[in-house]
């Protein structure tokens, strides 16, 4: 699969931590596209950073993981009563971590072995930018890197809605905002924006409120379909966004 | 407490002290010590009411103090008519006037409390 | 996708969080600070150009009858007492949320007040806390979520008592108040949108006097009674409060120094576990407290004789060491009379 398997507008709504559990293997697989796409990158550096594989050893592991998951049910046997899924998630990549360790002591793996076209440079220059966490425990790190991983899909979800609607005026002064503006030296300002772009100032505000709302609608979409169940939707929901999104009209249904 | 209940009592308790101490200025006063104390009481009573009442009208410690002295002194002033002890009683009761006139003004009027009081 | 940076994604967490203000006379300006139950933002009141608070809260599901919330927040905005602040509009925004405009106060958080102030300051705000929470126990509001982080305290030390989002309203009088027509001073409350206009009072869940199912616990640990942690909503009555007015009474005696007993035996009172050994209305609290700041015994107390002695000391401090003065100065005059 292409590591953008996330690229797509999600098919529905529904949670593909619960579609990995459907009886049609289509929706299954489905399911389980959508979930690499949105844990690989922290998945990835986990093992890089945590269990301190090197680089090639790690992308090797982040493919076994999910392709051994995928073979084995992992993700079906998923009980939303028990734990959150990206609980269980990093718990199974543990386990799984420490007896690929013992295996590797035993038997050089063979490597190399890629199925998943996932985009590890990427995940690489995030981790020299952005660091490792060393401050951060395991699970807060992993949590940090699934959010991180989260609101990338969402970004590239509005991307695409704004090019879909024909509303490329409202994502560049998104990115110039809220995705360049807290990196740069100096965040432009609204009027500064309005200039750029021929707009009122009005209009810049207006136009950055419509689409932080449709950025929230991604989230929550995205969220939704990652959770698996509601209760675990509505936590991560609130804590991610500082909201409870069961009434919001942008959220799921 | 309002500031003329509260005159009249410490100008009470100073006048009941103020007779008492004649025992130790003038100890051949001694059989007459009830009426001294009844009458020093008496005036201090009245000089306390009303600084107490001057104290409300006039929010000016200087003036309260001047007040007192001045009622203290003449209230004092009645009583030594007639008697050879005109400093002995015209100062301490000048004083008396001049502490309730301090205090009166330096009290502060608190609205009652309900219930329970000591 | 080259990812994105943590100040990007911290950023984006909270644009993606801030409310569908469209429609409303508000705009935001900045976030002032984020609860369990919602987040105040300043935000400017285009219509009228005057800053306001804005709170934004989640409405829960089965929020009920809407027209009873928008009744019980008409009770709220008519508590006109300089303790309270005062709610200017309410109302439910394009996403779901509920929010409602306050006025903007400025000052500190009870908390950090209480960090500097002494402690005879700290008690009379205490007494204008209680205050207010007696007035609005008179209006039949209760308000379940008294903590130092709902108390601000002006730079007059004017106390003002916030959030009134959790408080119960006595249900006759939510039924007094719906007939009675809007007054100008409601601004917007129920009028213009009132169809999508509603309470947000009741906001997270609870309604008029038994809004709130059984079982649903609101408020904060620490600053709730043992019947309101258990969630036993019709045991709440203004005794709640009391028990929280204890505990803030309680915050505010913490010191380097153990409390003055009779304080901490008013504190015990308010506190106790079960609501019929507590002030049975916050009114008599308050005169407890009163009685100890005028040097007066406390009903909560039952004081040593030397307590009492060391009270009557206290109190009549001034005339005691004037009448020592003039003793002493009597012992002087007659010494040097006499010479």
């Amino acid at each position: 699969m292409d590591s953008r398997a996330g690229d797509r507008f999600p098919l529905t709504r529904r949670s593909v931590v619960e579609a990995t559990r459907d009886a049609d293997p289509d929706v299954r697989r489905q399911g389980w596209e959508s979930l690499v796409a949105s844990y690989w990158r922290p998945v990835y550096k986990v093992l890089r950073v945590r269990w301190r594989l090197d680089r090639e050893d790690a992308e090797d592991l982040t493919q076994e993981f999910f392709a051994s998951a995928l073979v084995k049910g992992t993700f079906e046997r998923y009980d939303p009563g028990k734990a959150r899924f990206r609980t269980y998630l990093r718990t199974c990549l543990d386990g799984f971590a420490a007896n690929e360790r013992k295996a590797a002591r035993r038997l050089k793996r063979g490597g190399g072995q890629s199925f998943l076209s996932l985009d590890f440079a990427g995940a690489e220059e995030e981790l020299r930018r952005y660091g490792a966490g060393e401050e951060l425990d395991v699970e807060e790190y992993f949590h940090r890197e699934w959010v991180r991983a989260l609101f990338g899909l969402a970004v590239e979800d509005l991307r695409r809605w704004s090019e879909a609607t024909g509303k490329a005026v409202h994502f560049h002064l998104f990115e110039r905002y809220d995705l360049e503006g807290p990196d740069a030296p100096e965040r432009p300002t609204y009027a500064e924006l309005a200039a750029e772009t021929g707009l009122p100032a009005t209009q810049v505000t207006n136009y950055l409120a419509a689409v932080r709302r449709e950025l929230r609608r991604l989230v929550l979409e995205r969220l939704r379909e990652l959770t698996g169940s509601e209760r675990e939707f509505r936590d991560e929901a609130r804590l991610i966004l500082g909201i409870d999104p069961v009434k919001s009209p942008g959220g799921p249904k | 407490m309002n500031k003329p209940l509260f005159g009249l009592i410490l100008g009470g308790i100073l006048g009941v002290f103020d007779g008492l101490t004649a025992l130790l200025s003038a100890p051949e006063t001694r059989t007459q010590i009830a009426s001294i104390v009844v009458g020093s009481t008496f005036k201090g009573l009245v000089a306390g009411l009303l600084i107490g009442f001057f104290a409300r009208k006039v929010k000016s410690l200087p003036l309260c103090i001047l007040f007192g002295l001045a009622v203290g002194a003449l209230f004092a002033y009645f009583v030594t008519l007639g008697t050879p002890y005109f400093w002995k009683i015209i100062l301490p009761g000048s004083v008396v006037g001049i502490i309730v006139g301090y205090a009166t003004q330096k009290h502060q009027e608190t609205p009652a409390v309900q219930k329970t009081a000591t | 996708m080259n990812g994105i940076s943590d100040a990007a994604l911290h950023h984006l967490r909270e644009v993606a969080d801030e409310p569908d203000l469209s429609g409303t006379p508000y705009e935001i300006v900045e976030t002032l600070g984020r609860g369990g139950m919602g987040t105040v933002y300043l935000a400017r009141d285009l219509r009228l150009d005057r800053e306001v608070a804005l709170k934004v809260v989640q409405l829960p599901e089965g929020t009920g009858d809407l027209e009873r919330l928008l009744r019980e927040a008409r009770v709220l905005a008519r508590l006109e007492h300089p303790g309270i602040v005062p709610v200017h509009d309410a109302g439910l925004l394009p996403c779901g949320r509920a929010f409602y405009a306050m006025k903007r106060v400025r000052g500190q958080q009870l908390d950090e007040y209480a960090r500097a102030a002494p402690l005879p300051e700290r008690l009379r705000a205490f007494e204008r806390i209680c205050e207010a929470v007696a007035f609005a126990h008179a209006h039949g509001v209760i308000h379940r979520d008294l903590k130092p982080e709902n108390v601000m305290v002006g730079p007059f030390g004017e106390v003002l008592v916030m959030d009134w989002g959790v408080a119960k309203v006595a249900p006759h009088l939510v039924g007094a108040f719906c007939c009675s027509p809007s007054s100008p001073g409601d601004e917007g409350l129920g009028r213009g949108r009132s169809a999508a206009k509603l309470a947000l009072m009741g906001a997270r869940g609870e309604g008029s006097g038994g809004g709130t199912e059984a079982g649903t616990i609101l408020g904060t640990p620490g600053y709730m009674p043992p019947e309101q942690e258990r969630g036993e909503v019709d045991r709440i009555d203004e005794r709640a409060d009391v028990w929280a007015l204890g505990a803030l009474l309680g915050f505010l005696l913490k010191g380097k120094e153990p409390p003055p007993r009779p304080l901490e035996a008013i504190r015990r009172r308010a506190m106790a576990t079960e609501p019929a050994q507590r002030y049975p209305q916050v009114e008599e609290l308050a005169a407890d407290l009163s009685r100890y700041l005028a040097g007066l015994r406390v009903d909560a107390h039952q004081e040593t004789v030397l307590e009492r002695a060391g009270r009557f000391v206290r109190r009549y401090r001034t005339p005691i060491l004037l009448i020592l003065a003039y003793l002493v100065m009597r012992v002087l005059l007659i010494f040097f009379l006499d010479r």
